[in-house]
């Protein structure tokens, strides 16, 4: 018994089977995390290999290029770059994506393994370091304070990180600018002088008074008693009387060469948020946790928090990434929920009864829900990919319900019982329903097969829209049959609101009919003028491409940047914090949207985990800035940060600047990276600035960076070792005495609270300002002879060469710029021809990445695939044929809808980026179905006796309505997508807008081409019927 | 004894069935599928692409006084729904055993 006929015996069994099965789908939904993407795989390992003392040529010659000559040779590489810096080597290998990291880890560290014992001796073993987007921090929080501001680290780290640690997925709290409370003594080297000390003297002396130690015990009586010695500090100020040596018979106490100075460090980030100084929170998540789940857990505890906290510290969130996945992904439910809406209206209209709407309608939410079962399965997450395939599916679901149940209502209008109908008429058409679900599914199921980057993507697009149209379809022939037989009666008696309501639209749709018949007859007796005419539209439309642009992906409006600028390298951090409040207070005013600005200056403590990843120094001012909701402003951001840059301008002392739109991730402004490759440091430097200079003319780069620092100026002290070995120095204990002296060491740690303050001995800082400071600096001898620095080396100014990157094992610049405004394949040719303009020497050659080599490869990937699709739908209908020319007819149809999508991609100024590419691709599938429809009927007609033209214009006359239907409520289904405005709807407006544009163009001329195409074949084919049978004649 | 013999659309298969049952008529042979075509009207029923409907036949053999009962109610039915196609032919039965 088939399928069919057993649901139409078994109601009850089928409608239990569904609502199982959309109660396991709504269990499903509701255990559903949410996220932006879907979880895209970490597809970099960084190997950070230590060799003190070494210079970056030498790194670069002796660490990085071993190790990058065997990394080389791990599987599934990419690209492998690296960074030779002083001390430092570090190799990022860049993977393929969708390979599992902890294979490729593996597989480094065999590869370092074998290579291990070439390296130099001193270098210690390499570190693999693996980076995934877990590292971008999901929530900024700002902590603002007045009187508390000294003790600020303390109360933040015990008060707010350290429970926020202890929230289930959260991966690490960093404070920065706080700066933590140190004890230093400034001395005063003059008067060391003159008592003979030395700072590492007194750093000893303090270690060994401070200090607890336990005597022993001892017994008196019948009782045993400890013996202790409590000579740790109490208070900071005890140290003041410390005794640290006698001169002239006369005690010298602390305080007479040093003074005491209980503050905080020297070197500290410092954050200023909304104008306030304060703290910045940054919270990073585990590797594989939810954003959302987290952040809404930090929500709920932040109150909590804030009343643990004293009055004058106020929290406050700058950044939370939760809230732009939210409402993204509300934004996108709103869409599908209105898709679902129109097509029912569609539906409606067209079929003009509420219980056959009724009974193809409810097909949407069964596909759509059991589709949740396989996000639960697979452990994927409801984001923006999942909820667009449940927007595209939306029109496509009702395909197959519609077609069975117009022909069950076709047997019940010739007299046939419900019953029966819906069994005869399922069995009519269940083969044809089945293969135009096979068409759909070898547009979609190839998507799963797409590797790198488009592939992590589309995986589950392609997935989902597979496992929907499989479910729609079984619904389509097991459901719908069964409603039917349930819910359709014989004679429907219409009441008078269906009359006044319907007439029209009936009358309407007949005139359509019979309009379209006449222009058919038109058609099929102008066969050669109708296909040159399409032909010519169809040319035409390629020209258009030359003006729709092209780039990787939309730049999405998700409220949140981060600029980052430097000032030239070496400036004090006073003045970076200067230039930074300047440009706040000037953005503050200009930019009414911005809700919240941030902003870091200075050097990173070593210890702040995410600060210490990021590029920091003294002349390095990163900010955060989050904007108002979409919704409360009228500049999007993309103007936002052109505004921006065009005031960074007005800062001369700005270097180099980046406003970055989206705060990392994806959806940020594209970015094209020219490569320039080449050995010679000079060579290329000035190729690199060149080609700066003609980036910077041309129209739609913003922020052009070279990526090689300058060279960074520094002091030097060239010790004499002959002088040295006279006074018994070696060249360690000179260098230690400057260390000691400027940096600071570290004598001992100040116990308070159980807390541990670092007691820092240093020279006073008015007393290390200039280079005759350093040169006084006395070195004493083991005989405890003093000489000055000047007498055994000299101070000089030197430049550090900068760092040296390579990639895929060649010296590299790379010169970046954003692409704001233009589609990035303008800024792409215009460089192109200047870079073919320009002299560049031999050995150095200059190549184009960054976002374009994405897209270009995501480019190549989907036109592949599109080749794969078109030949699998090719087959499949084949197939169904059982002919060669019918497919071939009905692909014609293809290139108008390639057409259609440039044609309003042109129109509406979208670009050609990946999102819009699938679009184009999945009207491989949609297209096709009208044809389908049609050359079936018509084929349908010929057999039942009619002439070719007949056939035709009668098959065209009574097909009209299905196809227009089924491609008005595909094309409605898409609207809400294409003219949504919500947040991250630029993400998902070139999809909507590429299908409607193609489909409703094709649509349109599949009608008449197709036609005047199967004219043309049907009468060649009649022919040479025609003539075979003159042969056997003969 | 008179043997019916009915050529009918599938739809009408239960309704004829039951009518028989009604009509005390208890044996039947069918066929579920049959292909055919009416000799001056209806659609042809081949199970084709062209003509997908299928058609369904009885034979029965019943008392002579019950053959114009059953036929009059095969008739009513071909009445009130033309378009299915139902055709019931009447023969003499010689022997049986």
């Amino acid at each position: 018994m088939s399928i069919y006929s057993s649901a139409v015996k078994r109601p009850i069994m089928t409608t239990l089977c569904f609502v199982a099965v959309t109660i396991m789908g709504l269990f499903s939904l509701s255990k559903l995390p949410i996220d932006l993407l879907p979880d895209i795989e970490t597809n970099t390992i960084m190997v950070m290999t230590s060799y003190q003392g070494a210079s970056a040529q030498d790194i670069e010659q002796n660490i990085t290029r071993p190790l990058e000559n065997t990394l080389n040779s791990v599987e599934h590489l990419k690209h492998i770059s690296s960074n030779s810096r002083e001390n430092i080597s570090i190799i990022t290998l860049e993977f393929e994506f969708g390979y599992d990291i902890d294979d490729l880890t593996n597989d480094v560290r065999d590869k370092l393994d074998m290579v291990s014992s070439y390296l130099p001796d001193g270098s210690e073993n390499p570190i693999i370091f693996k980076f995934s987007t877990d590292m971008i921090p999901i929530m900024m929080l700002s902590a603002q304070a007045e009187e508390s501001m000294p003790g600020l680290y303390k109360i933040l780290d015990e008060a707010v990180a350290n429970p926020l640690a202890r929230v289930d997925g959260v991966g690490s709290v960093s404070i920065s600018g706080a700066p933590k409370r140190e004890i230093h003594i400034y001395i005063d080297p003059v008067r060391l002088e003159a008592y003979n000390l030395t700072v590492e003297g007194i750093a000893g002396l303090i270690a060994a008074e401070n200090r607890n130690i336990p005597g022993g015990s001892f017994d008196i009586g019948s009782d045993t008693y400890s013996l202790r010695v409590q000579g740790e500090f109490d208070s900071p100020l005890q140290m003041k009387d410390i005794v640290v040596g006698s001169y002239n018979g006369r005690n010298i106490y602390l305080h007479d060469v040093a003074r005491i100075d209980d503050s905080l460090e020297e070197r500290a980030q410092k954050t200023v948020t909304n104008g306030n100084k304060g703290a910045m929170i940054v919270i990073q998540k585990q590797s594989g946790a939810n954003s959302v789940e987290i952040s809404n857990k930090i929500l709920e505890m932040l109150p909590d928090l804030q009343k643990r906290l004293p009055s004058d510290v106020k929290l406050d969130m700058i950044v939370n990434s939760s809230e732009n996945i939210t409402r993204t992904i509300d934004s996108l439910v709103e869409t599908v929920l209105y898709a679902l809406l129109f097509v029912m209206l569609v539906v409606f209209c067209f079929l003009g009864r509420w219980r056959a709407t009724m009974i193809i309608c409810i097909t949407i939410p069964i596909s759509l829900i059991a589709s949740f079962i396989y996000l639960a399965m697979t452990g994927t997450s409801l984001n923006i990919i999942s909820l667009s395939s449940l927007s595209i599916s939306i029109g496509m679901v009702v395909d197959d319900a519609i077609v069975v149940l117009e022909n069950v209502t076709t047997h019940i209008e010739r007299g046939s019982d419900p019953k029966q109908a819906a069994i005869h008429g399922t069995n009519e058409v269940g083969i044809s329903v089945i293969a135009s679900t096979l068409t759909l599914i070898a547009v979609f199921f190839p998507l799963t097969l797409v590797t790198g980057m488009t592939g992590v993507l589309f995986k589950q697009l392609g997935w989902m829209v597979t496992i929907m149209m499989i479910i729609s379809t079984t619904c389509a022939l097991s459901l719908t049959p069964m409603l039917c037989s349930q819910l359709l009666r014989k004679n429907i008696k219409h009441g008078k609101l269906y009359t006044i309501f319907f007439t029209p639209i009936q009358k309407g749709l007949d005139a359509i009919d019979r309009g379209y018949g006449r222009m058919l007859n038109w058609v099929v007796t102008h066969k050669v003028k109708t296909i040159v005419s399409c032909t010519v539209i169809f040319l035409a439309s390629i020209f258009l491409l030359r003006f729709v642009g092209s780039e990787f992906f939309p730049t999405q409006d998700s409220g949140r940047m981060s600029v980052s600028l430097e000032l030239p390298i070496g400036t004090r951090v006073e003045i970076a914090d200067e230039v930074a409040g300047r440009i706040a207070n000037e953005w503050a005013e200009k930019f009414p949207e911005i809700k919240v600005l941030n902003y870091t200056t200075g050097q990173a403590s070593s210890d702040n985990t995410f600060a210490s990843m990021q590029n920091n120094g003294s002349h390095i001012i990163s900010m955060n800035i989050s904007l108002h909701d979409l919704e409360d402003r009228e500049r999007g951001i993309v103007e936002i940060a052109d505004l921006m840059r065009e005031s960074l301008k007005n800062y001369p002392e700005i270097k180099k600047q980046k406003v970055n739109v989206g705060g990392g991730g994806m959806g940020g402004q594209s970015s094209i990276d020219f490569e320039v490759y080449g050995y010679d440091f000079a060579e290329t430097d000035s190729v690199a600035q060149q080609l700066k200079r003609v980036l910077n003319n041309i129209k739609g780069t913003a922020d052009v960076i070279i990526s090689r620092s300058d060279y960074q100026p520094e002091y030097q002290v060239d010790f004499d070792r002959e002088k040295l070995a006279i006074y018994g120095l070696n060249l360690q204990t000179a260098a230690t005495y400057l260390r000691n002296r400027i940096n600071g060491s570290i004598a001992s740690r100040y116990r308070e609270e159980g807390e541990e303050y670092d007691i820092k001995v240093m020279y006073a800082p008015e007393n290390r300002t200039s280079i005759a400071d350093i040169e006084n600096i006395l070195i004493y001898s083991n005989t405890g002879k003093a000489v000055r620095v000047k007498d055994v080396g000299k101070v000089v100014e030197r430049f550090s060469p900068p760092t040296i990157e390579r990639k895929d094992r060649e010296r590299i610049i790379t010169v970046s710029t954003v692409v704001s405004g233009v589609p990035m394949s303008d800024v792409v040719t215009a460089a192109q021809a200047e870079i073919d303009k320009m002299e560049i020497p031999t050995g150095i050659n200059v190549e184009i990445s960054g976002s374009y080599e994405d897209q270009q490869e995501a480019f190549g990937d989907l036109l592949l695939l599109g080749l794969l699709i078109i030949l699998l739908v090719y087959i499949v209908m084949a197939a169904q044929f059982e002919s060669l020319a019918y497919p071939g007819i009905i692909m014609t149809s293809l290139p108008f809808a390639f057409t259609g999508v440039f044609l309003l991609l042109f129109l509406t100024g979208h670009n050609l980026n990946v999102m819009s590419m699938i679009g184009a691709i999945m009207l491989i599938g949609i297209v096709v179905k009208n044809g389908i429809v049609l050359i079936d009927y018509i084929s349908l007609n010929r057999e039942r006796g009619m002439s070719i033209r007949t056939a035709v214009v009668n098959g065209g006359e009574s097909r009209l309505r299905p196809i227009v239907m089924t491609a008005l409520t595909t094309i409605l289904g898409m609207v809400p997508m294409a003219v949504s405005s919500g947040q991250g709807a630029e993400m998902w407006q070139p999809m909507g807008v590429a299908v409607i544009g193609g489909l409703t163009f094709s649509t349109l001329l599949t009608l008449f081409f197709v036609p005047a195409m199967y004219c043309l074949f049907a009468a060649v084919g009649i022919k040479r019927t025609r003539k075979q049978l003159r042969k056997i004649n003969k | 004894m008179k043997s019916i013999f009915i050529a009918f659309d599938q739809a009408y298969y239960e309704r004829i069935v039951d009518m028989l049952e009604k009509s005390n008529c208890r044996g039947f042979t069918a066929w579920q599928e049959v292909q055919g075509r009416g000799s001056k009207s209806g659609e042809p029923h081949y199970g084709s692409h062209a003509w997908p409907s299928m058609a369904s036949a009885i034979i029965t053999f019943v008392e002579d006084h019950r053959v114009d009962a059953v036929l009059d109610a095969l008739h009513a039915m071909d009445v009130e729904t033309p378009k299915l196609g139902l055709r019931a032919f009447v023969w003499d039965v010689e022997r049986s055993i």
